[in-house]
């Protein structure tokens, strides 16, 4: 589904990816673990055309991103991937049903009280961003970005602001979603419990691919440490 | 310090207003007691011009210093609004922390300093320029000498400057008093009731009402502008007609300086508060045309209506004027809704409207979707 291979990237005089390959198949979810600074946020946005590598390839969902037109890449969103930021990035304005909306109109989906009901928020409809915990936010973007059916799913540390039973809740709804529904999903996290229900594991290091590990049997979000 | 001078005297458009306003009034006024003391040298031959040019000034003084003082009223509060939108948070912990919304509401009065700088610019260029004034004013075979009244800086800087800081701080109270729990989320604080719309609309649709919700001090603004331009320029415009070049040259100048402004602020604040949801409408892949008409379509129609209203406003204004107040002293002319000028005006007003909007669609593509989210 998607194979980067030695991507650089940089920031002014700040070299974030010296380099770095990855391969995530079809259906899998693989986890990118690194310490605070090493790069994993950037390596998610190259992965998933938010932002374009400064050299090297990335091939998502059968694309070459770097070969893109600005118009064409955000096209490929569009159809092909949705996000789960760590800080939510709600509209704080909207209620959840609009938040959510702002997902499924791009594709037309018309069940997106469903996305809604799936996250256990199906109550909360009209409630405001701002009227609702930490966890239930978080549910909201995980709807958000499903609700617009993507084909890959990336999620920059969505259980990064979270406590332990909260953070469990959501990892066990990401986790739930992704067997019913089958899409990919590459999910950064720091949390090396966490990493323990992927199906890889990416190490990063000052911008490069350290460890690779395929994991055989991945636990689920009440069997991990935490 | 909670609140420092630098935020209160970063708010150009109430300098700008000010400015206008004291600027105006200056040379006015001060000609007006000027004249007037001369009075008992008119003679008969001179007094139709003498009362024309008493009246210009009176009107003009009126016109500047009512109806800009009270923009700048507004402004303020728009302001003040903005800045606690934008620090909820910050307030929203001292509260927390057991301040009260009075003590806190004590910081705005430096919000009062940008009338205090604007007025003081106004005050001296209006000094400045009084002998060009009084030339343009002279009613021949009279002199008028440009005199000093004392009472006008007070009278139009420390006065006006007074009352802003007061108004600031009450209005600041008001506004203040949110729930401290949810301005150290964001929100707004403020709960309302609201009708819960059981028909389904489409996001875009949502998002635009949301916006114009959201930001309605925005949307007064660019009818305002919209209103100030289409006002202004024509009467501005018409007064050259009506014989009164130099009212005529001020008025269409104050006239594009606040339209400009008012719409240069409500644009600037409608795209910067909502920067981070462009950036999230552009991640998930909404195009450039949608981001732009989600954010700025929903105010077209208030441009239209504020353009309409000023154009109806400037004709039953110069109406009354030619009728009233050049009547009173004897003159006749004659006014009729200048066609031609209006279609100047309105081709110029859509061309700017065009512009600002391309300007900002540019703006609006050019927010990268990681340096919107990594914002605070
Ligand atoms: N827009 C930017 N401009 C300059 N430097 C940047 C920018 N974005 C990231 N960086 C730098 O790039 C490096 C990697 O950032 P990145 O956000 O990818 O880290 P991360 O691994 O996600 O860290 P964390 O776990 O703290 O989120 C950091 O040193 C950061 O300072
Ligand atoms: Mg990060």
């Amino acid at each position: 589904m998607i194979t980067a291979r030695d991507v650089y990237k940089s920031y002014g005089a700040t070299q974030v990816l010296n380099g770095v390959s990855v391969d995530v198949a079809d259906g899998e979810l693989a986890v990118i673990l690194g310490a605070s600074g090493s790069g994993k946020s950037t390596l998610l946005s190259v992965l998933s055309g938010l932002e374009r590598a400064d050299k090297g390839s990335v091939v998502c969902d059968g694309r070459e991103l770097s070969s893109l037109t600005e118009k064409q890449l955000t096209e490929f969103r569009r159809r092909t991937v949705g996000f789960v930021f760590q800080q939510y990035y709600l509209l704080g304005h909207l209620s959840v049903e609009s938040n959510v909306r702002l997902g499924a109109d791009l594709v037309g989906n018309k069940n997106f009280r469903d996305e809604i009901a799936a996250v256990g928020l199906a109550d909360k409809l009209k409630a405001k961003p701002s009227e609702l915990s930490g966890g239930e936010q978080q549910r909201v973007c995980i709807a958000r970005a499903l609700a617009k059916q993507p084909r890959v799913l990336f999620l920059d540390e969505p259980t990064g602001a979270l406590d332990e039973a909260t953070g469990r809740s959501v990892l066990d709804y990401i986790l739930k979603l992704k067997a019913e529904r089958g899409f990919t999903a590459v999910m950064v996290t720091h949390n090396r419990n966490i990493a323990e229900t992927a199906d890889k594991v990416i190490t990063v290091n000052s911008g490069l691919v350290t460890d690779v590990t395929q994991v055989a049997l991945p636990k689920n979000a009440y069997e991990i440490g935490w | 310090m909670i609140i420092g001078i630098k935020d209160g005297i970063k708010l150009v458009g109430v300098i700008i207003v000010c400015f206008c306003a004291v600027f105006v009034c200056t040379f006015f006024l001060n000609f007006y007691f000027d004249a007037i003391a001369v009075s008992g040298e008119v003679s008969i031959e001179m007094r139709p011009l003498y009362d024309a040019q008493l009246a210009t000034a009176q009107l003009v003084c009126a016109i500047a210093g009512g109806f800009l003082s009270v923009i700048a009223v507004v402004m303020l509060v728009f302001y003040i609004k903005l800045f606690i939108d934008g620090n909820a948070k910050r307030f929203g912990l001292l509260k927390a922390m057991g301040y009260s919304s009075a003590k806190i509401s004590l910081a705005f009065w430096v919000f009062g300093l940008a009338v205090f700088a604007g007025a003081l610019a106004g005050l001296c260029v209006g000094y400045a320029v009084m002998p060009v004034i009084y030339d343009a004013l002279t009613v021949d075979g009279l002199d008028i000498a440009i005199g000093f009244h004392a009472w006008l800086p007070v009278a139009l800087v420390l006065a006006p400057t007074g009352c802003f800081c007061a108004f600031a701080c009450g209005y600041a109270r008001f506004a203040l008093r949110r729930n401290a729990v949810i301005m150290l989320k964001g929100g707004s604080g403020v709960t309302r009731v609201k009708k819960v719309s059981t028909n389904a609309v489409q996001f875009l649709t949502d998002m635009r009402r949301g916006v114009l919700r959201s930001k309605k001090s925005a949307v007064f603004f660019v009818a305002f502008a919209c209103f100030c331009f289409s006002a202004m320029v024509q009467m501005g415009l018409s007064m050259r007609d009506l014989g009164s070049v130099t009212m005529g040259v001020i008025i269409f100048i104050i006239g594009v300086v606040l339209s400009v402004v008012a719409m240069i602020m409500a644009v600037t604040t409608v795209v910067n508060g909502n920067l981070r949801n462009i950036a999230l409408m552009r991640a998930f892949g909404y195009s450039q045309k949608e981001r732009a008409v989600a954010v700025l379509a929903g105010y077209i129609p208030f441009a239209v209506s504020g353009f309409a209203v000023g154009t109806v406003y400037q004709y039953a204004l110069l109406k009354i004027m030619v009728s009233v107040i050049f009547a009173d002293i004897g003159q006749t002319l004659e006014y009729s809704f200048d066609v031609p000028i209006f279609f100047v005006t309105l081709a110029a007003f859509v061309a700017a409207y065009a512009t600002a909007m391309f300007v900002y669609v540019r703006k609006i593509n050019a927010v990268s979707v990681r340096s919107a989210m990594l914002q605070d």
